[in-house]
């Protein structure tokens, strides 16, 4: 992995203490990364999951996202999927796919430990 | 350490250095520059990261044992620094005269006193001192492993200049080929373009073109990078290519296999452009290289460019090409041609094409922070097509564009007249090189303001910026 690759898994480490951060190494610099147990809001069924995504070789330059939640994941009242959710795919497994794209990401600033923050913020406001 | 020594430095921080040097008083200052690394199988270039001007009379005073020097407190201020930033050290002072100049015998006996230390201080540097006239340069470096005078200095700005030690001699008569280019800048203009090496990356419409005029134009040594072949569909465009490079016979058979392999068999674009540019001039050394920037093997070969032409467009390339001009103080240009179609109706929108210097220094056309490297395009590029299917992305690479070679024409003719004008002399060196946009339709150019991002890791004095870090930074590169 790239040393930057390696600095955004410690941070989120650190941002998560109490989570279990999965990593798995791509053979370009980058890895997949995935955070267990979650809390996503009492709005879906269950209320946690794991959410992943891919840091490519080139992050902190490049965008993280999407984002990706267990399969199994629903809007508590039924409803189905809205704008920025959908049904996908994600390192060879089915997943709920959320389509975060930061328009104002910046490199100096932005880490993928602050983006999932912020994907979270936004899946409990839904 | 590999022989000859050069040191570069932005026109920005150059005429900072040359005011305190030489502020009208006839007396000497002193500095303190930083510096990256670079070195090549070819020499090695010291890349000026930060200018410390060291204050008459406080950091720079009367010596017992010369004219004056740099406080011990200013110097391990600034070795300090450079040992914990992993930069280079040099002590600078100016000496009177225009043309040549050299350090006195005080001034070596007083390296061989201080060098030995500030080479441990600095985690084995290299360190040393320069001495200035106002039109010359000398160097005396120091490493762990021995030590070397300075070639040259080379001041990266609208006019690249060299100053070195003493004058050099009269170049030879150009070759009489070249005798029209010499009526216009000289025998020495013409051995300048001679001696550069300049990288192209991308050889298809746009970069063939590029590739033509600098082989004509009697540039050295060129470094071609692209990983694809010729296409039936480039032929219109691609200067010099034939239906052989593009294996038609093959293509356009009715049969889907033999379409495949005529595609297989076709030659790849840097080959086409090899031979173009060795009929334009023989001498010329070319390394065509198959394969992607994006890759540092490949990126690598760039870092000791003299100027480096980005023709091709993803966000990936735009990342690379401007990490080496910041990373490794290499001035470029990035060109281009957009012509939009509205999809649905084939309406055609407003065609520009655009000609974007990126000069090394805060305000020089830095891509990242005129936000042209889309971090989510970054993203996107890098996944593997079938992760790209699985996500639902377009592929925007695959959907073919409209292009015309005359479009392209005036973005790399652009180009490469800013590249000569600044390589023999003919822009003056406050010439503003903004960001150029054509509007083809509205016979329209308008000039883009410079942005400047205060954290930009490219162009920025940030601690996590690679401006001018050269080895001693990391290419974004998979």
């Amino acid at each position: 992995m790239k040393p930057d690759v390696e600095n955004a898994i410690a941070e989120l480490k650190a941002a998560f203490p109490r989570h279990q951060v999965e990593v798995t190494p791509d053979a370009r610099g980058g890895a997949s990364v995935i955070v267990h147990g979650l809390s996503i809001g009492q709005q879906y069924s269950p209320s946690t999951s794991w959410v992943g995504f891919t840091l490519v070789g080139q992050y902190p330059h490049a965008d993280v996202y999407p984002h990706f939640m267990d399969e199994g994941v629903r809007f508590a009242n039924g409803e189905g999927w809205k704008a920025g959710l959908s049904v996908g795919k994600w390192a060879g497994r089915s997943a709920i796919q959320i389509s975060r794209r930061s328009k104002r990401w910046n490199p100096a600033v932005d880490t993928a430990a602050t983006k999932l923050v912020k994907v979270l913020e936004w899946l409990r406001s839904q | 350490m590999k022989y000859p020594v050069s040191l570069r430095i932005t026109q920005p921080l150059y005429n900072q250095l040359y005011q305190h040097l030489f502020p009208g008083d006839g007396d000497e200052h002193g500095a303190v520059l930083t510096a990256g690394i670079v070195e090549t199988s070819k020499g090695t270039r010291l890349l000026v990261r930060d200018v410390f001007l060291a204050k008459d009379g406080v950091d720079y005073v009367p010596s017992t044992r010369g004219y004056r020097a740099l406080i011990a407190q200013f110097v391990a201020d600034k070795s300090h620094y450079c040992a914990t930033q992993n930069l280079c050290y040099f002590a600078v002072h100016c000496h009177g005269g225009q043309d040549q100049v050299a350090f006195s015998a005080d001034d070596l006996a007083s390296h061989e006193r201080g060098y030995p230390a500030l080479l441990d201080i600095t985690k084995g540097g290299p360190i040393g001192a320069l001495v200035f006239a106002k039109n010359a340069v000398a160097g005396d470096i120091w490493t762990s492993e021995g030590r070397y005078p300075l070639n040259n200095m080379v001041i990266i700005g609208s006019q690249i200049r060299s100053f070195y030690p003493s004058p050099k001699p009269r170049p030879r008569t150009a070759d009489p080929k070249y005798d029209r280019h010499a009526r216009m800048f000289g025998d020495v203009g013409q051995e300048v373009l001679s001696n550069l090496k300049v990288g192209i990356i991308g050889l298809g419409g746009a970069g063939s073109l590029i590739n033509e005029w600098l082989s004509q134009l009697g540039v050295g040594h060129i470094v071609a990078i692209d990983f694809d072949r010729v296409e039936i569909t480039n032929r219109p465009r691609i200067v010099g290519s034939t239906r052989w490079d593009a294996m038609e016979w093959l293509v356009r058979q009715p049969f889907p296999w033999v379409q495949r392999l005529g595609k297989k068999l076709a030659k790849h674009k840097v080959y086409v452009a090899q031979r173009v540019a060795k009929r334009a001039n023989g001498d010329i050394q070319y390394d065509a290289i198959v394969g992607s920037i994006v890759d540092e093997s490949v990126a690598k070969k760039l870092i000791d460019a003299d100027f480096i032409f980005l023709a091709a467009d993803t966000a990936q390339s735009r990342l690379v090409f401007n990490a080496l001009a910041y990373q490794y103080l290499i001035p470029g240009v990035q060109v281009g041609v957009k012509v939009p179609v509205d999809q649905k109706t084939g309406t055609i929108g407003d065609i520009f094409s655009a000609t974007r210097h990126v000069h090394p220094f805060a305000g020089g056309g830095c891509l990242n922070c005129h936000e042209l490297i889309s971090p989510s395009r970054l993203q996107e590029e890098a996944l593997s097509l079938e992760e790209r299917k699985e996500q639902q992305y377009i592929n925007y690479e695959d959907i073919p564009q409209p292009s015309v070679i005359t479009l392209n024409v005036m973005a790399t003719g652009q180009a490469v007249n800013d590249f000569l004008m600044m390589f023999i002399g003919l822009f003056e060196p406050d010439q503003l090189l903004y960001h150029q946009m054509n509007k083809v339709r509205q016979r329209q150019s308008d000039l883009v303001e410079p942005m400047i991002q205060a954290d930009c890791l490219h162009c920025s004095s940030h601690e996590r910026s690679n401006r001018a870090k050269g080895d001693r930074g990391s290419l974004p590169c998979l």
